[in-house]
């Protein structure tokens, strides 16, 4: 079975901490509460080490006990986000729960994620033309369209 | 939500992450997409220092006394039940509408409870 998303297409967040909290936004579950705490989980994670995988595609990832399933967010910016030193245009951003499985598959889904942009996958990957279309292209089905 | 319970959430979820870059899948995904887990690693943990600093002495402790018996040492309460150990809570615990206003133990195994909901 699929993992779903939800995705926003035209970011107009131009820095990273915005372009963050805009994708955690869109997920209904997410109280202000939750999504100040996350927020600062995905962003301590940043600060560590900023996590651009390709060129101008960021992966914001962490695993955290606030959250009960798989929680993925896509978010396409055409003017590009200050990642903090580069610009990206995708933002793949995603959070797995805390339990006995999680993490093998929160391994999982980064390698599924760096499988589907390697070898060629990216260009691909920016060409599509609607959330959708990303949604289909990283494997995953969307659940809405921003 | 009392500072504090939000500080030992973030505090989980920094050792979280600190723990799955020692995990060797994890490292090697992520060396796979050019990122750095060890250098990723000291700078979590250099962030779960200056966190531990917030907090106050005597629920840090309670937290690594709590982290290093279950693993877990803050739980979200799901339907009325710790998720540590699964135990019903008082229902005066679940019913307060400031329940995460200070912070609550499970009187069976202890571990910290925020309610999400």
């Amino acid at each position: 079975m699929k993992n779903r998303c939800y995705c926003k297409w035209n970011l107009m967040s131009t820095d990273r901490s915005s372009a963050i909290a805009e994708l955690l936004d869109i997920v209904p579950p997410f109280d202000e509460r939750r999504k100040s705490l996350l927020l600062t989980a995905l962003e301590s994670r940043e600060q560590a080490g900023a996590t651009v995988v390709h060129e101008s595609i960021s992966m914001p990832h962490c695993r955290s006990i606030l959250v009960d399933d798989f929680e993925i967010v896509l978010g396409r910016s055409k003017k590009g986000v200050g990642w903090p030193e580069e610009k990206v245009e995708l933002v793949i951003l995603f959070i797995s729960p805390v339990t006995p499985k999680s993490p093998e598959e929160h391994t999982q889904l980064i390698k599924q994620f760096a499988d589907r942009i390697k070898d060629g996958g990216a260009e691909k990957i920016f060409a599509a033309e609607d959330c959708a279309e990303l949604a289909e292209l990283l494997d995953l089905d969307l659940l809405d369209g921003g | 939500m009392d500072p504090n319970l939000e500080r030992l959430i973030s505090l989980h979820d920094l050792d979280i992450m600190i723990a799955d870059l020692s995990r060797n899948d994890i490292r090697k995904e992520e060396e796979k997409l050019g990122l750095s887990p060890d250098e990723a690693q000291k700078e979590l943990r250099q962030l779960r220092k200056e966190l531990c600093n917030k907090i106050e002495k005597r629920l840090l402790a309670r937290y690594d006394r709590l982290a290093s018996r279950y693993g877990n040492a803050v739980v979200p309460a799901i339907q009325s039940r710790c998720s540590g150990c699964l135990t019903r809570l008082p229902t005066a615990m679940c019913s307060d509408p400031n329940r995460n206003e200070r912070i609550r133990t499970c009187p069976t195994c202890g571990r910290i409870i925020y309610w999400a909901d």
